[in-house]
């Protein structure tokens, strides 16, 4: 067994001079000539009637009042919404707390305590909130850990298989709109798109069981194959009721469109065949088969381990936010919803603006609030049946996939006609019966 | 998938647990009472007190160095071993006293069923951790301190649920 | 379609053959290699392979004496301690004569009842896990607590007991134990009532496991099943009520059998048999006499030579003892028959012909236990 090395002193202040000493070289050589090289090229903003430079970068972050057009027009970029809001950063956040809710809310609903320690000694306000650095705690983890690859596995594709995932994953998000604005494709065609990403990810799964070259990810690889591409179909056809209602594929326009009534209140058996085929494009309980632990050990994932899997676990989170945001504006009115404070009449505060800049109108601040509560309640909902089900079988799910949620979503593309017909609701809004 | 009556029963019972009180021990923030203080043997009667079979505890007023205890555990664990001490008692005239190794017992008790002296009981503590093998092996003085094991809390059962408290 | 090297594929007539050996390192088996032979879906032939445990348990107990048998007996089965080792000491008091005061006896059937029920519940606990019911497993393992909580108030020990000895048991329970043992027994009842709703009501459980296995009551007589297994196939036959040892004989319960002898009655008659334990317990604690509980005996008690074979009803089934003296401290042989060696041919004939996603549902409701079955 290899000797443990003693603590040194002078070894550790040593390797910290190193870093810091690396850390300066790679900022001044290479850095700083990028960033002027990009400002020659980039038309630098007018801030006070000055031309933008470093210098007045500088006293901005003494004097805000300065900055604050800058962060306005920082807002404005597409890159900050691909990058922040309500891209990746967003999206990645999301799903860490998605994690810690479930890990809480599975543990409450069996009457034990989730995690309890990380942080608990940390801050004396967090004593309350028992567990709340455990999501760091296990980065860091997975992080440190080696990332073992099976010999004979393709190793190309073994390596390449998570990130294609939250590739895939991420690319969900860049069409669903969390506020009056604030989507960062407004394509439209926007449901299109979310379907044709959506068709590759039993590619994606395929892969990583494949390149394992095992045998538990083999039969864990073709049942998640059998199961995403059994439930695409329920879920495509439970959403054409609400392109007919809506005329539209843009899904901010949807949003718009659902203005006296959301689509729940019309379609409730859509949002029921939505919610179940999510959960099995998901792979969550009850649908987690491709993951059954008693009798393939870990299916296609088993063979990934350290930050391969903590890809592959971000993945599937970050999908679920993006699913349950894709509920919640196609059924649940999307960003819409009355102003939280109206009732302090017009004291009330509006929007965010930072010393007279208005950095988010009153809309788009109520807005973003909405969407955002809806989209935690919608994914809350769908952690719920982990605590409820047990797994289901195979054949089971692929009669109920292909025979009864079919039936039903047909049933409900003629409730949305029916609709449409007697006028109570289409792209025109209300217009009463259509005479022939 | 028959029985959506049957689904809602299910997620009725799972969504009211949310209300019932946790029942999980937060050890080391609380730790388990127990009644009475470890696990003792009465020769006369020849049965045993019950406690909790923790370490064991040896009074060196009262040991003779018999061995019985050691030959019990032969058959057992071999973890009890005898040993020479330094001090001198009119009652052990061989100077010599059992050492326990810890990571070898089984804490089941057996030695204390065969000590017909009243010397060697067991004690409420259980928080043996230690770093190296060498340190689990407890010397005849090392078994003579009295533990200093405080339990807090016990289970408690209301109409809001079970929980430690 | 070319396959990974990895896989053994075997060409047959009737198609592909993968064989896949469900191992010891499994999450899905225990210590226990089953090696499985499928085909597409259908499990051709299944071939159980324990061992992977033997310790060699009888041997080692021809070195031990009677006493110090009991830390050794009890481990092959450290969740059911007092049952497994409760044949032994019937056997041991029948060779050597030695009495059981009533008190001792009424002790020891509350021990084993409660064993019963410790065990019965990680059994459900571990159904939970195979199946993907993960509220299943916590349940369970938390109500399990008050019963072990019990069990550490009488015993000292949270499992592995070692209390009870030929002669009786080794103390006395402490003075506050019937208050509390009804008290938690009555808000363990009230836990075991919320199962219903969420496990064995529970539509997916149902799909899983109703109509999935079935063992016919002849088939299971002539495979040598035992326990609840034998039970749920509608055979009505309980060793406590035939042939009674300590107390059962004077103790009022009830013997619950199904008669569709699939998975699910397989699950459903331990939660009967919990309900019926808790009964038993409440009974010998109001009728238990005062008095000594252990005849005090030398340190190496022992008999004439003589053989006795003594058998009693434990969590898994009929668990039996044939014990060898040869008039020495230590036994000549000790033979354990275990219930979950039984099961090992009832389970290589209901997996032929079933589905791959059935062998947990299977394979573990015929309540076998790798390290008890290995000794």
């Amino acid at each position: 067994m290899a000797t443990v090395q003693e603590f040194s002193f002078a070894e550790f202040v040593k390797s910290i001079l190193w870093l810091t000493f690396w850390i300066l070289v790679i900022f001044t050589l290479i850095l700083l000539p990028i960033i002027f090289i990009v400002l020659f090229f980039v038309p630098a903003p007018e801030i006070a009637g000055i031309e933008m430079n470093p210098y007045l970068l500088l006293t901005m972050m003494v004097n805000p009042q300065i900055g604050a057009p800058l962060i306005n027009l920082t807002l404005d970029q597409p890159f900050f919404k691909v990058a922040v809001f309500p891209g990746f950063t967003f999206a990645a956040l999301f799903a860490t707390a998605i994690i810690f809710v479930e890990r809480k809310f599975l543990a409450k609903m069996q009457i034990r305590v989730g995690p309890y320690y990380a942080g608990r000694e940390v801050f004396w306000w967090a004593r309350s909130l028992e567990g709340l650095l455990q999501m760091l705690a296990d980065l860091l983890k997975l992080l440190g850990k080696e990332v073992i690859i099976p010999a004979g596995a393709d190793k190309p594709i073994f390596w390449a298989a998570p990130v294609v995932l939250v590739v895939a994953s991420s690319a969900l998000i860049a069409v669903i709109p969390a506020g009056p604005g604030w989507v960062i494709a407004d394509i439209d065609v926007g449901l299109l798109a979310v379907f044709a990403i959506l068709g590759f990810f039993p590619l994606t799964a395929l892969l990583a069981s494949w390149a394992s070259n095992s045998k538990y990810p083999f039969i864990g690889g073709l049942r998640a194959l059998h199961q995403m591409i059994a439930y695409e179909i329920p879920l495509i056809l439970s959403v054409l009721g609400v392109v007919i209602l809506s005329g539209q594929l843009n899904l901010s326009k949807i949003v718009v469109a659902q203005e006296p009534y959301w689509y729940i209140l019309l379609l409730p058996i859509g949002a029921f065949v939505f919610f179940i085929t999510a959960l099995a494009e998901l792979e969550r309980v009850p649908f987690d088969l491709p993951e059954a632990e008693s009798e393939i050990v870990a299916g296609w994932l088993t063979e990934y381990s350290g930050m391969s899997y903590g890809l592959i676990q971000l993945a599937s989170y970050i999908k679920l936010y993006a699913l349950a945001g894709l509920f919640v504006t196609l059924f649940l009115g999307g960003w819409m919803g009355p102003p939280p404070l109206a009732f302090l009449g017009p004291n009330a505060p509006s929007g965010v603006d930072m010393f007279g800049v208005e950095l988010l109108s009153t809309q788009e601040a109520v807005g973003i609030l909405w969407f955002v509560v809806k989209t935690f309640g919608v994914a809350v909902l769908m952690l719920l049946p982990r605590g409820i089900n047990p797994r289901i079988r195979i054949d089971i799910l692929l009669r109920t996939g292909w025979a009864k949620l079919i039936a039903i979503s047909f049933i409900n593309i003629f409730i949305a006609l029916a609709l449409l017909y007697l006028g109570v609701a289409g792209p025109a809004g209300p217009v009463g019966v259509i005479s022939p | 998938m028959s029985g959506a009556g049957g689904m809602f029963k299910a997620i009725e019972s799972g969504t009211k647990h949310l209300i019932v009180r946790r029942f999980t021990l937060r050890y080391p923030e609380q730790k388990l009472k127990f009644v009475g203080d470890g696990y003792q043997y009465d020769p006369k009667q020849g049965v045993g007190i019950a406690g909790y079979k923790g370490r064991h505890i040896l009074y060196h007023d009262k040991c003779t160095g018999c061995q019985l205890c050691a030959i019990a555990c032969e058959g057992i664990a071999e973890a009890i071993g005898m040993v020479k001490i330094d001090k001198t008692w009119n009652h052990n005239k061989k100077s010599i006293m059992p050492q326990i190794d810890f990571g070898k017992c089984v804490f089941c008790g057996l030695c204390v069923d065969a000590c017909p002296f009243y010397a060697l009981f067991m004690t409420d503590d259980y928080e043996l951790a230690a770093y190296t093998k060498e340190h689990l092996i407890y010397t005849p003085d090392q078994l003579a301190v009295k533990p200093k094991y405080q339990g807090n809390v016990e289970i408690k059962i209301d109409d809001q649920g079970a929980t430690h408290g | 379609m070319g396959l990974p090297p990895s896989m053994q594929v075997e060409e047959s007539e009737e198609g592909r053959i993968l064989t896949i050996s469900v191992g010891p390192q499994h999450p899905g088996s225990g210590h226990f290699r089953l090696v499985v032979k499928v085909d597409g879906d259908i499990i051709v032939d299944a071939d159980p392979d324990p061992g992977y445990v033997h310790r060699g348990e009888e041997k080692m107990c021809e070195y031990r004496n009677y006493i110090q048998n009991i830390p050794h007996l009890e481990r092959p089965m450290i969740a059911d301690s007092c049952g497994i080792l409760y044949p032994f000491c019937l056997g041991v008091e029948e060779i050597a004569n030695i009495p059981v005061p009533e008190r001792a006896k009424y002790i020891r059937v509350i021990m084993a009842e409660l064993n019963r029920c410790i065990f019965e519940l990680y059994w459900l606990g571990i159904y939970g896990i195979f199946l993907g019911h993960s509220t299943m497993f916590m349940w369970p393992m938390g109500d399990r607590e008050l019963l072990i909580d019990l069990a550490e108030a009488a015993t000292g020990a949270r499992v592995t007991h070692a209390y009870f000895v030929p002669g009786g048991v080794r103390n006395d329970l402490p003075e506050n134990f019937k208050e509390r043992a009804f008290r938690q027994l009555d808000y363990f009842k009230h836990r075991l009532d919320q199962y219903k709703d969420i496990f064995y009501n529970n539509p997916l459980f149902l799909d899983r496991t109703k109509g999935v296995g079935v063992l016919s009551a002849q088939d299971a007589i002539n495979l040598g099943v035992t326990g609840p297994v034998l039970r749920a196939s509608g055979v009505k036959h309980d060793i406590r009520k035939i042939e009674p040892y300590d107390v059962y004989d004077q103790l009022d319960f009830e013997v619950y059998s199904m008669n569709t002898g699939d998975s699910y009655a397989r699950a459903y008659v331990p939660l009967l048999e919990m309900y019926e334990s808790i009964n038993i317990i409440k009974q010998a604690l109001e009728k238990m006499p005062s008095g000594s509980v252990r005849t005090k005996l030398g340190p190496n008690p022992r008999g004439p030579a003589g053989e006795s074979f003594k058998r009693v009803e434990a969590g898994r089934g009929e668990l039996a003892y044939y014990l060898v003296s040869d008039g020495t401290a230590k036994p000549y042989r000790v033979k354990m028959s275990v219930p979950s060696f039984r099961q090992i041919p009832a389970m290589s004939y209901l997996l032929k012909g079933s589905k791959l996603a059935d062998m947990p549902a299977i394979y573990w409701s015929l309540n076998y236990w790798p390290v008890e079955a290995d000794r």
